[in-house]
């Protein structure tokens, strides 16, 4: 039988470190469905965030799993290439945050 | 002469960035900047930096005669070796390199005046092939240049009235100043086209235009919307109750309104077309709210005069329909 991820060990307990709230690239890829290649490149081309760490792997934050969503959506419904796709989403995210700053500023509360 | 711009910082990356960090970059940069994305009239220069600092860091070998030769690596012939010159650099000569003669043939939309930081000899287009054409070469033809979008502040009395303002707008390194008229009657947030005034275009077409945002600040005694204004008219109760005329401020001077009697608090009562003009239509509407004040301190007069109307009246601002 294989032991548990938690072992008593004589005295000593050892404890399985906390899950960090972020990807790496391979699971990034699985979560996605992407090709770890693409997610790759998609970093390079701004159109995805992460975090590099001092050996150079990639770190995603659960979010942009719903970027990455989006870029297939885009990628799929109009014919854009990945570069563009970055432009696209960040006009997009402009958008957003201008609506919700004139729906807040809206006298009756939105809906105008 | 423009100051030497290292490309590392106008990218926003280290020395040692890898070549994936480095397009990242750019591309990032790339999508604030462009001249139709951000209407600022600075972004255009702003762009054409970062493209120029990415079409040298981006190729491995230009980015290493950048960062051994510095801002003038284009002036030194390819067969170079960075140790030997640096060794020699005192004694190089200058003007022989592979920049000269190279504006031979250039049509007159090319040269837009700015300095490089390369010397007088090469200008950016050589360097660029052209805003848009960028790394994919020319032949793109003549580009109209892009609109720019800049906000004139403005107050209520110089949006009624119609004034003059000088604009001063960065570009190419070099400050340009347009004076401009601002008609009488402008709204906040309307446009004010100016045209050809806007991004430059290439290879001879025209230049885009530059649109002023009227902004019209807060001001202490008028609110506007559209193109009425809005003050308050503070009362005593018994000028709201019995009905007065008193004078408001508008920006045309005083006006007169008559308070008619009975009139409660947020009341408003209109004093057509005193808001801000129109050139084209009706004028705004002045708007006065009333406001009843009542005083902090009363005299023993005044408190048994209220206590009397006190005792006497029957009306109850609270009461049920």
């Amino acid at each position: 039988m294989n032991p548990p991820a938690a072992v008593r060990t004589g005295a000593t307990v050892t404890y399985a470190l906390a899950r960090p709230a972020r990807l790496d690239l391979e699971s990034f890829a699985r979560v996605t469905g992407t090709h770890p290649d693409l997610v790759r490149r998609l970093v390079t081309l701004g159109v995805l965030d992460a975090d590099a760490d001092p050996a150079g792997r990639l770190w995603f934050a659960p979010a942009q799993a719903a970027a990455m969503a989006r870029v297939h959506r885009l990628r799929a419904g109009f014919a854009l290439n990945y570069a563009a796709i970055g432009l696209v989403a960040d006009l997009l995210d402009r958008i957003a945050a201008l609506e919700t700053a004139a729906r807040s500023n809206s006298p009756r509360g939105g809906g105008q | 002469m423009a100051p030497a711009r290292d490309f590392y910082q106008i990218l926003g990356v280290g020395k040692n960035a890898t070549q994936d960090e480095i397009q990242r970059a750019y591309r990032k940069l790339a999508r604030a900047h462009h001249p139709d994305v951000n209407r600022d009239p600075g972004a255009e220069d702003r762009f054409k930096d970062i493209s120029e600092a990415y079409n040298v860091l981006h190729d491995p070998e230009t980015r290493r005669r950048y960062d051994a030769f510095g801002p003038d690596f284009r002036r030194i012939p390819d067969d170079v070796d960075p140790d030997s010159w640096n060794r020699a650099a005192a004694g190089a000569g200058r003007g022989s390199g592979p920049g000269a003669g190279r504006r031979a043939g250039r049509g007159p939309a090319a040269d837009a005046g700015f300095t490089t930081g390369f010397g007088e000899d090469i200008d950016l287009d050589d360097l660029l092939g052209g805003l848009f054409g960028g790394r994919a070469g020319r032949g793109w033809g003549p580009i109209p240049g892009a609109d720019q979008e800049a906000v004139v502040d403005l107050t209520v009395e110089e949006a009624y009235r119609g004034t003059r303002r000088s604009v001063a707008l960065e570009a190419g390194g070099q400050t340009r100043t347009l004076e401009v008229t601002i008609p009488a009657g402008v709204t906040n947030g309307q446009r004010i086209r100016l045209a050809g005034q806007g991004g430059r275009g290439t290879e001879g077409a025209a230049a885009g235009d530059l649109y002023l945002i009227v902004r019209i600040a807060p001001h202490r005694r008028y609110r506007v919307e559209g193109r009425d204004l809005h003050v308050e008219l503070p009362l005593a109760p018994w000028e709201a109750v019995l009905g007065t005329t008193v004078a408001v401020d508008t920006p045309d001077g005083e006006a007169k309104v008559k308070v008619p009697p009975g009139t409660s608090s947020g009341r408003r009562l209109r004093l057509r077309g005193r808001g801000l003009p129109n050139p084209r239509g009706t004028p705004g509407d002045l708007f006065a709210e009333a406001r009843i004040l009542v005083p902090r301190k009363l005299s023993a007069d005044e408190r048994r005069l209220f206590e009397e109307l006190a005792a006497t009246s029957t009306f109850d601002p609270r009461r049920r329909q």
